[in-house]
């Protein structure tokens, strides 16, 4: 009869630590899961800032090389104007007496 | 005994399992949240990247397109600029021209033809003649010329000298007498009124 108290009283007290074991079990895995939720919005916050910088920077990179495109463009126009402008001159120094003479012949009587 | 220490290290033991168990659990599903939450970032990132990146794709353009289009019109003001000198230089010597005609002996029936195409132009009758001060000292012979006017208009003209002067390079301002209408015959005003088309002749000649 002794014996069977006590294996009884045995088992009682392991039934005790393993609801024991699962409880702080338990309240660990709500710790962890509620302190993900509190990481999970810092987490979402980063991560779009992340990623939407990334895109910041390309619209900066799209914008200044849309901007040397143009400044390029500008070169290109100003030394193809600059090269007629020189044939211009030419020109104009070739046929500088034969346009004064027009004139004068224009205006005189 | 022996079966008593079995039952309570099973139950333990079990425990111990339900424990590993639910952490495990625990740990999945906090992991879970963080990348599901990690995706949602990125993906709303993505969305408002899409709208970031269209709206600087389309300012990107509009200025390439507007500094291109600066750009040609920077290009063609050089060029322009350029005609325009030369086309100033040109009327710049042609005055240079005319001072000097005016030290030569033909400048005299230039001068006078200048007057009779101005007396001509007012329709002859009584006209007053202006010319500058260098001018007035040469040997007109107006008496003709108001002959040749009046031949022209059929009218009887009289060709008096102002004692008014103007200042001009050369040529003749004549008016009728009573002041009322004008004929600019001068060089200058003759370059004044003519200067669009003589800038366009200049232009042809030139380049």
């Amino acid at each position: 009869m002794f014996v069977l108290l006590e294996a009884f009283k045995a088992i009682k007290e392991k039934h005790l630590e393993a609801k024991r074991i699962v409880e702080e079990a338990t309240a660990k895995s709500e710790k962890l899961i509620s302190e993900a939720e509190q990481k999970a919005l810092k987490v979402y916050e980063e991560a779009y800032k992340t990623t939407l910088s990334q895109a910041e920077q390309k619209a900066i990179e799209l914008k200044r090389k849309a901007a040397k495109d143009a400044e390029n463009e500008l070169a290109k126009f100003l030394s193809t104007a600059e090269d007629q402008a020189k044939g211009i001159e030419a020109k104009a120094r070739k046929n500088f007496k034969a346009a004064v003479d027009s004139v004068l012949n224009m205006v005189l009587p | 005994m022996e079966s008593t220490r079995e039952i309570t290290e099973m139950i333990v033991e079990e425990a111990k399992k339900s424990a590993d168990h639910i952490l495990q659990e625990a740990e999945k599903s906090a992991a879970d949240t963080l990348k599901k939450q990690k995706l949602r970032g990125v993906q709303r990132a993505k969305e408002a990247s899409k709208i970031l990146l269209r709206k600087a794709e389309n300012e990107a353009e509009f200025n390439k397109k507007n500094s291109i289009a600066n750009s040609k019109i920077k290009a063609k003001w050089v060029i322009l600029s350029k005609k325009e000198t030369w086309i100033d230089n040109i009327l710049k010597e042609v005055k240079n021209e005319l001072k000097i005609l005016k030290q030569s002996k033909k400048y005299l029936s230039i001068l006078e033809k200048l007057i009779i195409e101005a007396g001509v132009t007012l329709g002859g009758k009584e006209l007053v003649v202006l010319l500058n001060p260098q001018d007035s000292a040469l040997p007109l012979k107006l008496g003709n010329l108001a002959k040749e006017i009046g031949e022209k208009t059929g009218f009887k003209t009289e060709l008096n000298m102002s004692k008014e002067k103007v200042e001009v390079i050369g040529g003749a301002l004549v008016k009728t007498a009573d002041g009322k209408v004008i004929m600019d015959n001068t060089f200058d005003d003759i370059l004044r009124r003519r200067e669009k088309e003589l800038r366009s002749e200049i232009a042809k000649i030139l380049f």
